[in-house]
This record gives C-alpha cells, structure tokens and sequence, in this order.
C-alpha cells in the first residue's frame, strides 16, 4: 500500500475530540429548518423519521469505521486507491472531492438566505460571503488543531441555545403528538430519508480517522456525538410538534427560528437574531472540516500547499456563489444535495465496507499461497 | 508582514465592516407599536398606526396616522411619505382589527404578517368594535401613548386569565388547523376608556358571532386550565338552606380557582365527548347568615356551583357549535384519541355541530378566608 499517508505523532490528536468534531459538523444549517420535509411526509410522527435517521446514522457510522479500521493509517482516498486502483480509484476521489465542495456551498448559500430574511434583507450576498470564507481561511491556515479548536468551542458555546429551544413550551398543546404511529411505515421512511440534508456532517470521519491517537477509542465517542445530535433533533422536532399545528409547520420556512420569535427575554426581546448571527460560530466547523476533507482529496492528485488551496478554493466559491441568487434556486440545490448525500454518506459505505474487506480476504489469501 | 498578520488585519476590519450594514438608530426611527386594520371601499384596506417617535431632548411623541391601500406594505409607504423618520415594524405589539374587516375575514392580514421577519409572534391581536381608526384616534385624558396602553392592558389581562389569550403565534396555528377554531378578544371605546366586550369567534378566519365579556371565564374554562382566577356567582338561595335564608338569590365570590379540564372521546361512532372539570376554589364572599364552617352546608353550595358552572359551560357549548367554531379543541382531542380518524377540515365542521357534550363539573371548596 503505497498511498498510506505519513502522519507525525504530533499532528495526532486525542479520540475524545471525535466527539465534538462530530456533533459539530452535523449541527449546521439544516437545523434552522428541517421540520417542514419532515413534517410533510410523516406529518405527527416526524420524532420518529429523527429517531429512525439517527439509527441509521450510527449503522453507516459503524460500516464506515470498520472500513477504516482495515485501512488503520490510510483514509478513505486511500483506500479508493487501493480497492479500484489508480485510474477508477481517482475517478471515485474526484467525485468526492466534489462532494465536499457541494456542501461546503450548501451551507453558504443557506446560511447566506437565512440573514438576507431574517436580519440584513438589503446586505449583499458576496459580503456575506466574504466574512465567511475569510473565517475559514483563518481557521484553515492555522491547521488541523486549530479546527478542532472551532468545533470544540463551537459545540461548548452553542450549548446555551438549547436552554431557549424549551422555552416555548408554554404554548405546547402536547395531544398534537397523538396518536402514536399514526402514519403508515413508509410515510416514517420516507420522513426519515428527508432528513439527509440535516443528518450528515459525520462523514469527515472519513478523512480524520487516521489522524486519531488511539484509534479503538474513536467509534465509542463518534457513536456518542450521533446520541447527541439525537438529543439536539429530538428536541427541537418534539417542540415543534407540540408548538406548531401540523399544516402551519408545512408553511413555516424555518420553523427553528419562528420558535424562537415567541420568547420575550427581559433584556432581549428578539433572541432569534442573537441566535442567527451566533450561528456563524456553529456553521464554521462545518464549512472548515468540508473545506479540509477537499483538500485531502485534491492532494492525492497534487501537492499543493494548505495556503494555495483555501485561497484557490474560496476564491472558487465566492465566483460560485453570484449566479444563485433566488430562493427556489435554492431549495434546488438543497434537493439535490440531499439527493446526492443520501447515496454518498448513506449507501455507498456499505458497499465499500464489502469491498473493502472481500479484498482483505483475497489478499491474506494470496499471501498464503505464496506462502504455501 | 507575515501571512497571518494580513489574516488578522482582514478579520478585524470584517468584524468593523459589519458594523455599518443598515443602520436602526433610535432617534431616527418611528417604532410602530400598534396597527389598526379596518375594511375600506373596493376591497383596500385602512391601516392606522400609532407611531412613537423618541426624542433625546423631549418627551417622545406618539402619532397616530391612517392611510387607505390595497396592502398593508402600500399603506406602509404611504404613511412614511407623512412622517419624518423611517417608519420600523420591529416593536409591533398589537394588532387590531376592525368588526367590518373582522367579519370579511382576516385570513389575509395574518398571512401577511406571518411573511414579515420584522414582527414578533408574540404580539396580541383583537378585534375592536366599530372600526380601530376611531379607537386609536380618539384623544383620551389620560391615556399619553394609545399603543403602549392597548399593550399593557391586553397583557396583564392575558396574563390573568380574564381574556382569551390571542398572542400571532396562537392564531395561526388554530387557523392553519384543520380542527380547530381561534377566537379574539374584542375591545370597545367606552367614554373616555378603552375596554373589553366580550369574546369574538371565528370560523375560516372570518368572524361568527361574539359572547360577552361575562361569558369570558367559562370560554376559558373550557378552552385551558386555569392557574389563579376569580369569579362571582348568583346561585338559588333556596336550594342551600330554605329555613336559614330566605331570599331567593345567594351571591357568592370564589377565587385562587384552579381547574384542570379534560376531553375524552367516549364513543367515535356517536361523535360523544365527556368533558370533565375539576375545580378547587376557596370561598371568598358569602351571606354572612350562613354558617361556612357546617360541612354539610359547603357541600350544598358546591353542588349548587356545580349545577351553575355545568349550566353555564352547556349554554356557551351550544353557541360555539351554533356558529360552528370549535375554540376549544375537541376536534384536536377526536384526532389524537380516535385512530385513523382522517378529519378533514369539512368533516369536522360537520361532526362538530352535531357533536354531543357531557359535561361534568366537580368544585372543591378548599378553604374560605381567615373568618367564619
């Protein structure tokens, strides 16, 4: 295996960090409005497609890690190297590389669409954009560690917005949720595949895991960062529910962020805007670890240096970013990503994880009949 | 300069740079606290708004300005050519409608507001009897800023349980349901006050009929539990002890009223409910003939408000489902209790009127003051 990567024991970081880097990169912009796909399919039941989506979650998170775990210091470029070969095996990088960009671009756009509505209905697009991509060079450039730094502080100070999302249950009328199982098993399916767009993130998994100190301690908190995205979900589809009646919460763009219109605070009345500018500092590990697993891919193919690929990469971005101006436009690129997420992070590892392990045996096969 | 200094210098300038995006400076805006909406000629409507302008040197002026338009945004721009400060829609607290405007329907008007990011759902809406422009612009004696005062009456009322709490959010989410009905408090200019009159109820978004403000707490009664209420009584006198008292009416105060209200569905089929009221109040205001520390006694005067409040609750029930607006959420409670229920909006306009109540109330007097 000629592609294993070299990784100084410096650069490692401890397992116990998979926790935040996970939970950090899957909380990002799909939170602010994923009740209403939710709702639309399972209607009252949607705390069920969350719970169905999560479990998922953890069984690709499983194949994906027992994937790795063959490969212990390669990461999944690598191992595309290795199971289809050089040419296949670069076709199958790129498309993940490209990956990668598209949801780096997703969450801009949505978090841009989200402060044009909300706060700056008159700012412009490229300035928003601007402030954000300069955030990422920022954390970029400083370095693996430094990103983790974001996610860890990320996830420790967005911690405090769970506390509001319980707020409104003052108005709950809690018999919303009733009957249980209302809806038949595929409409709960078909709630829980409208969850992609929100659920993924975990899959930079992919490029980090070589880069874990104690490599046998990672599934555990990878594994508890998805409870705990749960948890996050959990609670703010359960308050949505009880708070939103079911046809209102299929009307109801954001329904996060109405939520939090409700709640009058003696010092602030209007939180949801403190809440939306905060959500820089949310999506930022998000956009960092999207950027980063681009960049590994793209030096499998060029050496480049971090510095020049953030630079080219935004500069990639801000241009793509001009000709999207509209909400539909929008919701078409979502759609689509949601599409294309749903095969790469939750189908795909599957099959390369049998892959991935037919080759181990044929390979120990072949060493023993060399052996023999 | 070192790289990451450059990085450091763009940083600082993002952070000073978003500083200057549309700027809300207090003493160069009108806030809009209050807006009166009322039916005009050819389907247009007249908005009147109460406009508060500070003043760092003097005592803030309220406004108060009415324009006519087909919408709400072009009444808006009409009313920002009479002033001289921007108009902003960020401390919006109430919203009025007109009896006229009330009965056309004001589906439109919540739709509107709901599409607005600037307004709170927690603002109250009522309904004004007559039209809200001769309300708002009427120059009352004591009364220095009309918006502030309509607020702070409907909030500490709301607050109390003396109204039917009608914050934006509650409204929509009764009216986008397709089992439910919402109702407005209705205020009523009286003399050099401003007051509330009773209850209107809504169907559809339009209004249907109104009961007045006596009938308040058994509305409430039946629609939520309450926490701390008052409520004075006219029961048979003779009923309770005919040797003792003579007269034919005994009046009597209760109040820390706590009640807890519950729905059930006893049988789908016959579309029957049973709605059931525990109550447990301390006797405040009694003839002074009547000897409050005989048990037996307390027990007849229970029953006797047993039989007033079930009098009371059977009567208002006739009316909701005479005006077909289900306020109280039995349709809600159908649809969560009865499985594959499948109420549709028709449906259940139908199964409402014909809907059969058995009501039951159960009053618990459990203290009576410090005196006997």
């Amino acid at each position: 295996m000629k592609s294993t990567l070299q990784i100084g024991n410096d650069e490692k970081f401890n397992a116990s960090l998979f926790f935040f880097v996970i939970a950090a990169a899957q909380v990002g912009v799909g939170i602010h409005g994923f009740q209403r796909v939710v709702v639309k399919d399972a209607g009252h039941d949607a705390w069920i497609s969350v719970i169905l989506a999560a479990l998922f979650s953890h069984i690709v998170v499983f194949f994906m890690i027992k994937t790795l775990e063959l490969y212990p210091s390669n990461d999944l470029y690598g191992i595309h190297l290795d199971i289809f070969g050089k040419f296949i095996g670069s076709i199958v990088n790129i498309i993940y590389v490209l990956y990668c960009t598209f949801a780096f671009y997703s969450v801009i756009k949505n978090y841009i669409e989200v402060i044009n509505t909300w706060v700056f209905p008159d700012l412009s697009q490229s300035f928003i954009t601007t402030v954000l991509l300069i955030l990422v060079i920022y954390a970029f450039t400083g370095g693996l560690r430094v990103m983790l730094g974001v996610c860890f502080f990320s996830f420790m100070t967005g911690l405090w917005i769970l506390i509001v999302v319980y707020m409104p249950l003052k108005y709950a009328h809690y018999n919303h949720l009733l009957p249980l199982f209302g809806h038949d098993i595929t409409s709960i399916f078909k709630g829980a595949y409208s969850m992609t767009f929100t659920i993924v993130g975990f899959e930079v998994i992919n490029t980090l895991y070589p880069y874990a100190k104690e490599k046998n301690k990672v599934q555990k908190y990878v594994h508890l960062a998805l409870l705990c995205t749960l948890f996050i979900y959990l609670s703010v589809i359960l308050v949505s529910l009880v708070y939103f009646s079911e046809a209102q919460l299929e009307r109801t763009l954001w329904a996060t962020l109405t939520l939090f219109t409700v709640i009058k605070l003696p010092f602030i009345e209007r939180i949801e805007i403190i809440i939306i500018c905060f959500w820089t500092i949310i999506i930022l590990p998000n956009l960092c670890l999207f950027a980063w697993s681009a960049y590994r891919g793209v030096k499998r193919f060029k050496n480049v240096k971090g510095t020049t690929f953030i630079w080219l990469f935004s500069i990639l971005m801000f241009i793509a970013n001009i000709p999207m101006q509209s909400r539909t436009q929008i919701d078409d690129i979502n759609n689509f990503f949601a599409q294309i997420a749903f095969v790469i992070v939750f189908l795909y590892p599957i099959l390369l994880y049998i892959m991935a392990s037919l080759k181990n045996v044929l390979r120990k096969g072949g060493r023993k009949n060399e052996k023999g | 300069m070192k790289k990451g200094n450059i990085l450091i210098v763009l940083l600082l300038s993002c952070i000073l740079v978003t500083g200057c995006t549309s700027q809300e400076i207090l003493e160069r805006i009108g806030l809009v606290t209050l807006i009166g909406y009322d039916a005009a000629e050819e389907d247009k409507v007249t908005a009147t708004s109460v406009i508060r302008q500070i003043n760092p040197e003097l005592q803030s002026k309220v406004e108060v300005q009415s324009e006519t338009e087909s919408t709400s945004r072009g009444t808006r721009v009409k009313v920002d050519m009479k002033t001289s400060k921007k108009l902003a829609a960020g401390q919006l607290r109430v919203i009025l409608f007109g009896e006229d405007l009330a009965k056309n329907g004001i589906e439109d008007a919540l739709h509107t507001t709901m599409m607005n990011n600037e307004i709170s759902t927690s603002i109250y809406l009522a309904v004004v009897k007559g039209t809200s422009k001769s309300l708002l612009e009427y120059p009352y004696k004591d009364v220095t800023d009309v918006g502030q005062h309509i607020y702070n009456l409907m909030d500490h009322n709301i607050e109390q349980q003396h109204i039917i709490s009608s914050t934006l959010h509650e409204i929509v989410r009764d009216n986008y349901s397709e089992v439910r009905n919402f109702a407005l408090p209705i205020l009523r200019k009286n003399g050099e006050f401003i007051q509330f009159d009773g209850t209107a109820f809504f169907s559809h978004g339009k209004m249907v009929g109104n009961l007045p403000a006596g009938d308040n707490f058994y509305i409430l009664m039946m629609q939520d539990n309450f926490k701390d209420s008052t409520l004075e009584l006219v029961l048979d006198g003779q009923s309770i002890d005919s040797s003792k008292f003579e007269e034919k009416q005994l009046q009597i105060a209760i109040d820390s009223i706590k009640t807890k209200r519950k729905i059930k569905v006893v049988n789908p089929e016959q579309n029957e409910f049973d709605l059931t009221i525990d109550m447990k109040c301390r006797l405040l205001e009694i003839n002074s003939l009547i000897p409050t520390s005989d048990a037996k006694l307390l027990e007849k005067i229970e029953k006797a408000i047993n039989e007033k409040v079930k009098n009371e609750l059977s009567r208002i029930l006739k009316y909701s489902q005479e005006v077909n607006s289900d306020i109280y959420g039995f349709g809600e409670q159908y649809r969560a209790q009865v499985r594959g229920a499948k109420l549709t909006d028709q449906k259940w306009r139908e199964m409402f009127q014909d809907m059969k109540v058995n009501v039951d109330v159960d009053v618990e007097i459990i203290r009576n003051g410090v005196f006997e």
